[in-house]
């Protein structure tokens, strides 16, 4: 907060405050701490010669979830859940109706279950072509020296053009009417219900989502095309990509479908080793016979593993329990794609980078093969005569107790777990969100990034750029906590010497402003 | 474009939209939320939006007006819950791309200009200093309620065109 005439000030309101603080230095008027517990953090341990000796990223949590949920009815949760986070709404509302399902014991009928995973199909590419374009896009399409400066949205227009910045802008806009006409309102969805959906599709909607998804498919080929010339056209990218710095051999969690192709609805969930080869298999319904939580002193995260592996610490390697999901872990769990173009695609991503692909990276990459599946997938749903049935719902009947739901949200598996009294009201709820399935493969991209950047106890404020990268691929979802104004997430790093006393701490606000103080 | 309104005070007749950010499910982050509907009520025929969403699922409640005022939570810690604080978009320096991440309302608006969009003119934040924004359903601070007549005021007076700071 950059406030030096403060107490000299007779300004007294805050926008009089920020007014004069802006005329004189054009700086920060507005904290960047906003709704968050603390910053995005992280701490950083040397060791005697000055090296890292741990680094720890701790990222906020909102508070007390399970707490609230309790005693409220339980077909609530779709609308409650989708409320939590500001960026995958339809994930979770998608996820909480089949644990709904679950919970209520009954099957949705076909076209329910077609009307679902059209919206969620639609959804899957809206975001991720939102997040190739404008959100991971800075770093790969401004190549990897650009300065930090001009690693942002306006920086990729600027290279990509005009043109494409609109094409991006408006696929999604069309995408997210497929949403909106089937499910009303996607941040207060009211689509998902037990055994199906609360609305038909009509005939004469067929062709407006016939003509949106044969878009899609094209802008998803574009977009793959784009990636081959900017970032695969470019040897520099390619050694980042394969870099070590950015690389873990861990385990590989995602669902597949009954040809183990990749699915973002339903499937088994599969697991491969890090050397490749199915390791596990369970339904959704037996997570916990198969995932457990560690919990670590410094971070509100419960860190997930394979729990016949345990927890072994955040190494990497066959005998460590940790796993990694989202775009690179379902395409290293799945033996391809269930469509045609995306298939292709995923051919040439394997030819290029073996399998399994262990570059965190790649995950970019991966993104756009799943882009055109998610495409593919919204046109043969499209085609399908059964979409516009009247059948869509089928009504429950039998008394609900326990209820769990599994989907891919477009960060990873995503886990939904109620139990409730036989009035269907909640007694307790157990949520496992993607990023946390990625939290302790995320941790360890930090320490090593950490490493790599700081020798004989000489730090400085570009570790940032190089930490940011490392977790940046993962696309940690922390957007729940960061819409209240400014919107933009500070990080704080912090130093310590062996003895663990603070030493420095660099901090980069919201402003893009850094702070270095000892 | 202002014309003398019935009072003989001028009004400004050019396209106006209040949004409204929040989440109502989570203690003070509600206010803005709140706000939106004694706004609406305050003035009807007036263009209020709610929005739970965040950054670039704003482009399409960002664009299309001359004038967009921003009803949001804040932290600044630099004053007491509930106080008002009004401001212009360049007073928040906020410099896009520091972490793309974590996109914003203003990053949003930098987009929408960049790709020539029907972007605001004019952007006025009016910001309620909040207390609790981490607790999900926990309860609104009474310091923050008492701020939402005051800025049912201010967003009318902005409405009406009054200058904005």
């Amino acid at each position: 907060m950059e406030h030096e005439n403060a107490t000299q000030d007779p300004l007294r309101t805050g926008a009089e405050r920020a007014n004069a603080s802006y005329m004189q230095q054009r700086r920060v008027v507005i904290d960047p701490i906003t709704r968050l517990e603390g910053h995005g953090k992280i701490d950083i341990f040397l060791n005697d010669s000055g090296g890292v000796d741990r680094a720890f990223f701790q990222v906020p949590e909102l508070r007390g979830f399970e707490q609230f949920v309790v005693g409220r009815p339980v077909e609530d949760m779709p609308q409650i859940t989708s409320r939590i986070c500001g960026v995958c709404p339809t994930a979770h509302h998608m996820v909480a109706a089949k644990a709904l399902d679950a919970l209520y014991g009954v099957e949705p009928t076909l076209t329910g279950r077609l009307i679902r995973e059209l919206v969620y199909a639609a959804f899957m590419a809206e975001d991720h072509a939102l997040h190739f374009y404008f959100l991971g896009g800075p770093d790969f399409v401004m190549g990897p020296d650009a300065p930090a400066a001009t690693r942002n949205v306006l920086g990729v227009i600027s290279k990509v053009g005009k043109e494409v910045g609109l094409k991006v802008i408006e696929m999604r806009r069309r995408l997210r009417e497929i949403t909106a006409l089937a499910g009303g309102k996607v941040i207060h969805p009211v689509l998902g219900l037990p055994g199906g959906v609360s609305r038909r599709i009509k005939l004469d909607e067929v062709d407006q989502i016939k003509q949106v998804a044969d878009d899609a498919v094209e802008f998803a080929e574009f977009s793959l095309q784009l990636f081959r010339d900017v970032v695969l056209g470019s040897s520099a990218y390619v050694d980042m990509i394969t870099s070590d710095v950015y690389s873990h051999e861990t385990y590989y969690m995602g669902l597949v479908d009954e040809n183990d192709k990749v699915n973002f609805y339903d499937g088994d969930v599969r697991v491969v080793a890090p050397t490749g080869g199915e390791w596990d298999r369970f339904a959704g319904k037996d997570y916990l016979d198969h995932v457990a939580e560690h919990v670590e002193p410094w971070s509100y995260t419960k860190f997930t593993y394979l729990k016949q592996l345990g927890w072994k610490g955040f190494v990497d390697g066959a005998e460590s329990g940790i796993y990694s999901v989202a775009p690179l872990a379902r395409l290293n769990v799945a033996d391809g794609m269930a469509t045609p173009r995306a298939q292709a695609a995923y051919e040439e991503y394997t030819k290029t980078l073996g399998m399994p692909v262990h570059h965190t990276l790649a995950n970019h990459w991966a993104r756009l093969v799943e882009l055109l599946y998610a495409a593919e997938r919204l046109q043969e749903l499209a085609n399908h005569p059964e979409l516009t049935g009247d059948d869509y719902r089928r009504i429950p009947t039998a008394t609900p107790s326990e209820g769990i739901g599994v989907i891919e949200a477009p960060r990873g598996t995503l886990f939904h777990h109620y139990q409730t009294d036989e009035r269907g009201i909640v007694e307790k709820a157990n949520l496992i969100v993607a990023t946390q399935n990625n939290s302790a493969r995320i941790a360890m991209s930090v320490e090593k990034a950490a490493k790599g950047a700081i020798s004989g106890g000489h730090v400085d404020e570009e570790i940032l750029n190089k930490i940011e990268m490392a977790f940046r691929a993962y696309d940690p979802c922390h957007a729940c906590a960061t819409h209240t104004l400014p919107g933009s997430m500070p990080l704080i790093l912090n130093v310590h010497d062996t003895a663990g006393s603070p030493m420095l701490e660099i901090r980069r606000d919201a402003d893009g402003g850094v702070y270095r103080s000892a | 474009m202002r014309t003398e309104g019935s009072t003989g005070v001028p009004e400004r007749t050019d396209r106006v939209r209040v949004l409204c950010l929040g989440n109502d499910l989570i203690a003070d982050d509600g206010i803005g939320i709140t706000a939106a509907e004694l706004i609406r009520r305050r003035l009807p025929g007036v263009a209020v939006v709610e929005e739970a969403m965040s950054g670039l699922y704003l482009i399409e409640d960002v664009i299309g007006v001359d004038r967009l005022i921003v009803v949001d939570a804040v932290i600044t810690g630099e004053a007491p819950p509930g106080t008002i604080h009004v401001l212009g978009e360049c007073d928040v320096a906020v410099v896009p791309g520091v972490s793309p991440h974590y996109v914003g309302l203003f990053e949003t608006l930098e987009l929408v200009r960049a790709l020539e969009l029907d972007a605001p003119d004019e952007v006025t934040l009016v910001c309620i200093e909040i207390k609790d924004a981490v607790t999900i359903g926990g309860a609104m601070t009474d310091d923050v309620l008492r701020a939402l007549p005051g800025v049912v005021d201010i967003v009318a007076d902005l409405v009406a065109g009054a200058v904005p700071v």
